[in-house]
């Protein structure tokens, strides 16, 4: 078993390898030469996190069904197969063998197919009691390296695709040992052609997209809650900018008191979900602030001054915190982390003396590694994300080269980052996968701002049921 | 006879009624062409010609005032607009701001907020802050002025709320203002004293 194994491997990789010392070199330098990127970010590389492996093979094998479950099961099938796919994580098979047999796993045609994984699914009963049975083999291996039971709702309901993300993350941690990001949502804003705008919610996947708020006012700049139930934004609903939190099952809305005259911008909850921090700006002077929403107390102080500190983001641990401030300049924000606690703040972004540079809207990765801004490439005002990587000695890399890019917010897998873009057909928001480069559209054709992305929402799933 | 000089008296106090209302026509109505029977009542006839006068004097000082009132109130609210990434006041600017203060000296119960907006480019986030910084230089351009400064409201609508829909340079340009809305005291604006 070991030897067939290894022998296999052995085959696939010494192609891949060749493959990835022929990409490495060519795939991430759209349009743009090294030498250019480093005269517009002083420091920073292109070419991303790209670590030369090659993601597996992975084969679909089409889902059945029993006891009714034969007309959805082509319809899960699909689901899961585009989230997979979306994951970045496979190269996922498109083609099927020519003899394949629907009932039984053969793994020596998947074998001949080059895949390392295959998924196998059934769809068991139909109406609001069906089941899938979901099936990861290890082709080379010839078993089965996990399985699970998922229940489907009514696959007319609201969480009929939800559910069907679920069983998608499922593969990917069965596969990886990491989570995926099917079963999340993003909330972001949305500017309608009378000029006003709400926070609109969609599916990881680009469905579902659906309006959240209807304030006939500005509603922007959302941030969700760890445990993804509430989502905090900002509403010109009174006339001047305030910080609401919306429950998202509930839809009560609390507005965070505002005893300090000032616009209060860039909301960002604590990692432990009790407390909004953001910013006030007005009156020469402006710093973070914070509000303990569960206990509806608590108006506190975190740092003032004439910098204009911004968009405050934490850490997973609550321990250190990065934000944006004018520090080095009125017009030249940079981005600084500092101990939560108190302490000094020390510049992330990259910096030439006489060169400031224009930094902002950081959001630190759930995984801790990272933080993810946008920096202005040229003065008329073309951005683009970059990534400093913490553990990395704070090495940053360039995600994004094409268009315009804005506001990245980090998946909860900390490799995928959603962000807004403006390209010249349009705007949208858009998907990059840090570690692959992959692009994908997720929203387009509509004036997008500032996005979220959730928490996984899996464990929302259920506890629900 | 007693009762068609009764009728005539009150047709011309009419008529100065009718002009008085009509704030637009500072132009006397014309005078009286059948003078019935101008021998004994010539006394009360002038006081009536003389209280017409008056009253037409009123009611053109009026409508002045009220278009001094209404053009200062367009001055007041008139924008003012700033360079790229910039929030000092332009020449252009302080023109403007010369005359509110004046305005504003005389206006003593009128209090504005100050909205900041940007142009596009920029951070969504970032261009509020910048917005508001702005609206807070016009806010020290006035205290400067030896104004209150608390009679006046800073916010920003940072590129949400663009005057002109387009991505070239003359909208940008238009895009990068202040704006000012009455808040308080919106009757009681006085043209500046002379």
């Amino acid at each position: 078993m070991r030897d067939q194994r290894m022998e296999g491997v052995l085959r696939r990789w010494t192609f891949r390898v060749l493959g990835a010392l022929l990409l490495s070199g060519t795939m991430f330098t759209p349009g743009l030469m090294a030498q250019d990127i480093e005269e517009r970010f002083p420091g920073v590389s292109l070419g991303i996190t790209y670590d030369g492996r090659q993601a597996a093979t992975l084969a679909i094998q089409p889902f059945t069904g029993r006891l009714g479950g034969e007309n959805v099961a082509p319809r899960v099938q699909n689901i899961i197969g585009r989230d997979l796919r979306y994951s970045n994580r496979f190269q996922v098979l498109d083609e099927l063998p020519a003899s394949l047999s629907a009932d039984e796993v053969d793994y020596g045609l998947w074998d001949q197919m080059q895949a390392d994984y295959l998924v196998t699914g059934r769809v068991e009963g139909a109406g609001t009691t069906s089941t899938l049975i979901l099936e990861l083999h290890d082709v080379v291996y010839r078993e089965v390296v996990d399985r699970g039971r998922f229940p489907l709702p009514n696959p007319e309901s609201a969480d009929f695709r939800m559910a069907a993300h679920v069983a998608a993350d499922a593969v990917v941690m069965w596969a990886t040992g990491e989570p995926g990001i099917a079963a999340t949502r993003i909330i972001f804003s949305q500017r309608m052609d009378d000029g006003n705008q709400d926070l609109w919610i969609v599916d990881s996947d680009g469905e579902n997209r659906r309006r959240l708020t209807n304030h006939q006012s500005i509603s922007m700049s959302p941030d969700w809650s760890p445990d993804g139930r509430r989502v905090v934004y900002l509403s010109y609903r009174t006339g001047l900018p305030r910080i609401y939190e919306l429950n998202l099952e509930t839809g009560a809305e609390k507005m965070v008191p505002a005893p300090r005259a000032g616009d209060y911008l860039t909301p960002a909850y604590t990692p432990d979900g009790e407390s909004v921090v953001f910013s006030i700006v007005g009156s020469g002077r402006s710093g973070l602030f914070s509000y303990n929403l569960a206990r509806d107390c608590c108006f506190a102080n975190i740092s003032e001054g004439a910098y204009e500190d911004m968009s405050p983001t934490f850490s997973p641990d609550g321990s250190r915190m990065a934000f944006s401030s004018n520090r080095l300049g009125v017009g030249a924000p940079q981005i600084y982390v500092r101990p939560t606690n108190g302490g000094s703040a020390e510049l992330l972004s990259p910096y030439a003396f006489g060169r400031p540079g224009y930094y902002t809207s950081p959001e630190w990765s759930p995984l801790g590694n990272r933080v993810a801004y946008h920096g202005r490439v040229e003065r008329r005002g073309v951005h683009q994300i970059l990534i400093s990587e913490l553990d990395q000695r704070n090495r940053i890399v360039r995600v994004t080269s094409e268009g315009v890019n804005e506001d990245p917010s980090w998946a909860p897998d900390g490799r995928h980052l959603v962000f807004v873009g403006e390209r010249s057909w349009g705007r949208g928001l858009f998907i990059v996968d840090a570690v692959t480069g992959n692009v994908r559209t997720l929203v387009s054709g509509v004036r997008a701002n500032v996005p979220s992305w959730s928490p996984s929402l899996a464990p929302r799933m259920a506890e629900d049921r | 006879m007693h009762y068609r000089r009764l009728f005539f008296v009150f047709a011309v106090l009419g008529a100065v009624t009718l002009g008085a209302c009509r704030r637009e026509s500072p132009e006397p109505p014309a005078p009286p062409q059948e003078q019935p029977d101008p021998g004994p009542d010539m006394d009360s006839l002038q006081r009536v010609q003389d209280s017409i006068a008056a009253a037409e004097e009123a009611a053109r000082r009026q409508a002045e005032l009220e278009r001094a009132q209404a053009d200062a109130r367009a001055t007041l609210e008139q924008m003012v607009f700033f360079e790229y990434d910039e929030s000092a006041i332009t020449p252009q600017a302080e023109q403007v701001l010369r005359q509110k203060v004046s305005i504003l000296e005389a206006s003593p119960n009128v209090r504005i907020r100050l909205e900041g907006h940007t142009d596009e480019r920029g951070s969504v986030e970032y261009n509020q802050a910048l917005g508001n910084r702005r609206a807070e230089s016009v806010r020290a351009f006035f205290v400067q002025f030896g104004l209150s400064s608390d009679r006046f409201e800073t916010t920003s609508y940072g590129e949400e709320r663009p005057l002109v829909n387009r991505s070239d340079e003359a909208a940008w340009a238009q895009n990068r203002r202040v704006e000012f809305v009455i808040t308080a005291g919106a009757d009681q604006i006085n043209p500046p004293s002379m």
